[in-house]
């Protein structure tokens, strides 16, 4: 007897269908899986007999031959148990061969029979949406999450016995089911967290605010003490929420890495602070055979956080370089080749230097001044230009913090970042783009009026203190500073102002300018 | 112990010789021996195909399914021991046959109910 299901392979967030076939022969006992399994799938063969077993069905006594098709594909994962064992039972007779038409299956079975969650069950019901599938059956705790999706009909079981009663038509027993367990997606803290706790710094939080409404990536320069963490974790409250389409995207990353969607899309831009100890696969994504998305991708759409910038390893900062630059990541193995989105606005922080003081005013640094120069250049040069905005931090004074007037709310400031973005997206409204911090640079140069004062950056790059990039994003920055202050254009004081930002003058010589 | 065991192989290897008769085979031999390499429990000759094959058939019985099927019982070691022994039935009667085919037959007993007989043809 031979029956078939349909179960979907991930790449990176691309899904695609795959025919679970079940061949019961003669021949001695034996059950053969193919069709390049990795070693969890290839354990399923174990898994899906004793739940098989243990639910009251009999396993079948011949030669057995699971086939997963196209062949060629390799395939990775728990999440075809489910199918697997529902092809078994259809081989041997004990649900009808046609109950499962147009319906994909997801779902570890633990040897009770118990379904078991497991990551990327959106992306997949996505992937069998688009396929044309019709039904979609996950584990329990996971239904909300695939009901995410439009189009399909979710049926979240406890388990294998409620699958074939419900497939039989038999009254369905009840089953406890397997609970998720809680991985709180990054960036839920961030409601909490409010501009106005952060004393003093206004030029820096100014900054903040430019690099909000353009999308800008940021370095905070500072010793330590002076508030750079307290301000870049702020960041995400002063973003807008998600569009719809971004919320998709960004939920169905974050479904790949495990994290929890019972609460419905993630519809907040995601805040992910990975520790200077990371590798280079755990911020890019990767892994052995299947690759899994890194930090850079789990903060699509939100922002990447490097917290004493200088420690990471090089290789790791440098890794940043090309997804800076595409907005994706494309993980080749030597068995696939997966892409995942990675438009993440990207904030480094850093001391001057291994004691923290060389650029305090009136403070003794003791480190040598090759130890400063050496602290610098870990982060290389290639990064340093792709930076929008350069801050400088001084020291908090007793004045500032006594004073302690109270701030304003990034309630206050989001409200302008979204007028902000409004401007930019009514006139990026004929371009893919949505925010000055994307636009790339012969777009700005040519469609777009050239800001005033655009001399000023020229200039600079005449005289070396600028590269060709770093015009572009002058360029980029004066439009959100003009945007910010609600001017068409951008004047010759908002060029000015973008300059010493993008070269991290030294503080007090930039002039604040609301509109 | 020991004669219950072999009564209940015995009781097996009568029922399997009772349906290979069924489908029309030729039995030719029981509980062959070939020196120290072992003991072919059924050999038949089976005319009902194409090509005259000698079917080297070796039966299981159990009682219970509490240690599995007794098809499962059916090791690699013992396939080789079987194709061994297939090669000198062979040898050793040179007029019959020269192909060879080897089954198995997995017989349950449970009390109370018809034995339950499995045929798994050509598995070595």
């Amino acid at each position: 007897m031979l029956a078939s299901t349909w179960s979907v392979a991930l790449v990176g967030v691309e899904g695609r269908m795959v025919q679970v076939e079940a061949d019961i022969g003669g021949g001695l006992p034996r059950t053969v899986l193919v069709g390049l399994p990795d070693t969890a799938l290839y354990q399923s063969r174990d898994r899906c007999k004793a739940a098989v077993t243990n639910s009251g069905h009999p396993w079948p006594a011949t030669l057995l031959t699971i086939n997963l098709s196209p062949a060629t594909l390799p395939k990775a994962g728990s999440h075809y148990d489910l199918a697997i064992a529902a092809a078994v039972l259809a081989a041997s007779g004990v649900v009808p061969l046609d109950a499962l038409r147009r319906t994909a299956l997801l779902g570890e079975l633990g040897l009770d029979g118990r379904l078991r969650p497991v990551p990327g069950v959106l992306p997949a019901t996505l992937a069998a949406a688009r396929a044309g599938f019709t039904r979609v059956v996950v584990p329990l705790r996971q239904a909300p999450e695939a009901g995410l999706v439009d189009g399909v009909d979710v049926l979240g079981l406890a388990s294998l016995s409620q699958l074939v009663a419900e497939l039989r038509g038999d009254p369905v027993p009840l089953v406890d089911p397997v609970e998720l367990s809680v991985t709180t997606a990054p960036g839920v803290r961030t409601g909490v967290l409010d501009l106005a706790d952060v004393v003093g710094q206004e030029e820096a939080k100014w900054a903040l605010e430019v690099a909000a409404a353009g999308r800008h990536h940021m370095f905070l320069h500072g010793p330590p003490g002076a508030g750079k963490t307290m301000l870049a974790s702020r960041l995400p409250g002063l973003l807008p929420d998600l569009d719809a389409v971004d919320a998709l995207e960004v939920s169905a990353v974050h479904s790949l890495a495990g994290f929890d969607l019972t609460g419905g899309l993630v519809t907040r831009p995601p805040y992910v602070d990975p520790h200077h100890s990371a590798s280079v696969a755990s911020i890019v994504g990767g892994g052995p055979r299947i690759a899994r998305p890194g930090a850079i991708s789990c903060a699509h759409r939100g922002v990447l956080f490097l917290d004493e910038a200088p420690e990471f390893a090089p290789q790791v900062l440098d890794a940043l370089r090309t997804p800076l630059e595409s907005g994706t990541v494309s993980i080749a193995r030597s068995e696939l080749n997966a892409r995942f989105p990675a438009a993440f606005q990207l904030v480094l922080a850093a001391n001057p230097c291994p004691c923290g003081m060389a650029a305090t005013p009136g403070a003794e640094c003791r480190c040598a001044p090759a130890a400063v120069r050496r602290y610098a250049e870990k982060i290389s040069g290639p990064v340093r230009d792709r930076v929008d905005i350069v801050q400088t931090f001084l020291p908090l004074r007793r004045s500032q913090l006594k004073a302690a007037a109270e701030g304003e709310s990034s309630a206050r400031v989001a409200e302008r970042v979204v007028e902000a973005r409004a401007r930019q997206r009514e006139r990026l409204r004929q371009t893919p783009w949505r925010t000055n911090g994307e636009v790339p640079g012969p777009h700005l140069r040519r469609h777009l009026p050239p800001p005033h004062g655009a001399q000023l950056a020229w200039d600079a790059l005449d005289r070396g203190r600028l590269s060709a990039r770093g015009v572009d994003k002058v360029f980029r920055l004066a439009w959100t500073v003009a945007d910010l202050a609600g001017r068409d254009r951008p004047s010759r004081d908002d060029t000015a102002l973008a300059l010493a930002m993008r070269r991290g003058e030294q503080p007090g010589t930039l002039v604040r300018e609301v509109g | 112990m020991g004669t219950q065991r072999q009564s209940v192989g015995r009781h097996g290897e009568d029922l399997a010789v009772a349906e290979l008769e069924r489908q029309g085979l030729e039995v030719v031999a029981r509980n062959w021996r070939c020196g120290r390499l072992g003991e072919v429990d059924v050999v038949a000759v089976d005319r009902t195909g194409a090509v005259p094959e000698v079917v080297v058939c070796e039966v299981k019985c159990r009682t219970g399914l509490g240690f599995g099927h007794p098809l499962e019982a059916i090791t690699w070691a013992k396939l080789r021991t079987l194709r061994q022994l297939a090669a000198e039935w062979v040898r050793d009667h040179p007029t019959g046959p020269g192909r060879v085919r080897i089954d198995a037959i997995g017989v349950v007993l449970l009390p109370g109910r018809d034995p339950q007989l499995t045929h798994a043809r050509g598995v070595g």
